[in-house]
């Protein structure tokens, strides 16, 4: 391969290579400083190049063939690429998406900066309900609750008692009833 | 939007903020004026950018996990992130800068988990997941779909052989046009090791692909 910009190396080199060194007399030129070989082809092939750079890198490519076959390499890579085409989006994507949103929009989702705002009136409400609890446990009156317990016993043994007398009274009833009704038969 | 801006805000006369607010808007790109008009609660705008970046989106990500079941699910992933950071948006880059930054980033974690794999057509099964999924392109004679076939296969394979950095860059580079610069963001590397990155894989898709020319 033979490059008149590169002829003084006089060295077979791939196009990138080449080009490289066609970047780098561009440099000294003053024209292109920053750029090397393969991005000058890369962007000449993208159509990325600046006006001014195109038309010095296409004056060039008329006298290199190093340049002008990485070129058409690089330009069969660029459109086996364009091969690979547009796939067609499901119709459905953005109602899909929409739904989502309106799903987390509802509180569905945990959301960033959320707790911070919710749960911060939260704790000392619930250390105030705590507090008051406690407070009417403190303040209940036991005492009483022990009476009304050793009350209920007593009362239960009254009634018992009370209910054991009646039964006696009733006994005793019974019995003279039924010897009253013994003694006309006895006595016939 | 932060506290400390909501008091700024808030401390302005509404006709002053408003105004201050449409010049800021003036001066920015179409994109993040919609964004800051999301962040503002118009719905609308939303549904503007989500019909301007849907498609590029889908197709980045199919191309990065093959699928496009799986395209889809991280592409409407892609946008509710956008949604949710509605509120936090700072239009310091590109909008699509950022875009891209969000697909990168979940395509990438999605090859690194083996989720496309998962639900991974085979490639030379194109009956289910490449070419009828693709626009038709009317007026091909059966033997050009044929040929055409064969050439995405060999394609697909070629780019799936590349590193998945490699992949992405040539992705962002050649079917969304974007600037080295834009990569490097997205990328979160130097505008130099994007080049490096991008004609490596250039050179590794010129062996692969040298007898398509």
């Amino acid at each position: 391969m033979y490059c008149p910009l590169t002829s003084a190396k006089g060295a077979e080199r791939s196009g990138f290579e080449v080009a490289g060194s066609f970047a780098e007399s561009f440099a000294l030129r003053g024209l292109a400083t920053s750029r090397n070989g393969a991005e000058l082809i890369v962007g000449y092939v993208a159509r990325t190049l600046d006006a001014e750079t195109e038309a010095e890198f296409r004056r060039h490519l008329e006298l290199c063939c190093a340049c002008r076959e990485a070129v058409a390499a690089q330009q069969a890579v660029w459109s086996a690429l364009d091969a690979w085409r547009a796939i067609l989006v499901s119709p459905d994507f953005d109602n899909r998406l929409l739904r989502r949103i309106a799903q987390e929009e509802r509180g569905g989702r945990w959301r960033p900066g959320w707790p911070q705002w919710r749960w911060r009136p939260a704790v000392p409400v619930a250390a105030a309900c705590i507090l008051l609890a406690c407070a009417f446990l403190l303040q209940s009156p036991a005492p009483k609750l022990a009476e009304q317990a050793q009350a209920r016993p007593k009362l239960e043994i009254e009634q018992v008692e009370h209910a054991l007398d009646d039964i006696d009274l009733l006994r005793q009833l019974g019995v003279e009833a039924v010897s009253a009704k013994a003694s006309p038969s006895a006595k016939i | 939007m932060t506290g400390h801006r909501m008091y700024a805000a808030a401390a302005q006369p509404s006709w002053n903020r408003g105004v201050k607010n449409d010049i800021a808007i003036a001066s920015l790109e179409r994109d993040a004026e919609l964004m800051l008009r999301v962040r503002q609660g118009d719905q609308a705008s939303f549904g503007l950018l989500l019909e301007k970046h849907r498609v590029p989106v889908v197709h980045f990500l199919y191309r990065m996990v093959r699928n496009k079941a799986v395209a889809e699910e991280l592409a409407q992933e892609v946008f509710l992130r956008v949604y949710r950071s509605r509120d936090h948006y700072e239009p310091t880059a590109k909008f699509t800068t950022w875009l891209f930054r969000i697909a990168t980033h979940l395509g990438l974690n999605c090859i690194r988990d083996g989720r496309n794999e998962r639900f991974h057509n085979r490639l030379d099964n194109e009956a289910s997941d490449g070419v009828c999924q693709q626009v038709p392109d009317r007026g091909q004679t059966v033997e050009q779909e044929l040929v055409y076939r064969v050439k995405l296969r060999e394609v697909r394979q070629a780019i799936e052989s590349l590193p998945q950095k490699q992949r992405a860059a040539v992705m962002m580079h050649k079917y969304e046009e974007l600037e080295y610069a834009q990569i490097a963001d997205v990328l979160r590397c130097s505008e130099s090791a994007v080049k490096s990155l991008l004609f490596r894989a250039y050179e590794s898709l010129r062996t692969r692909l040298a007898h398509m020319a």
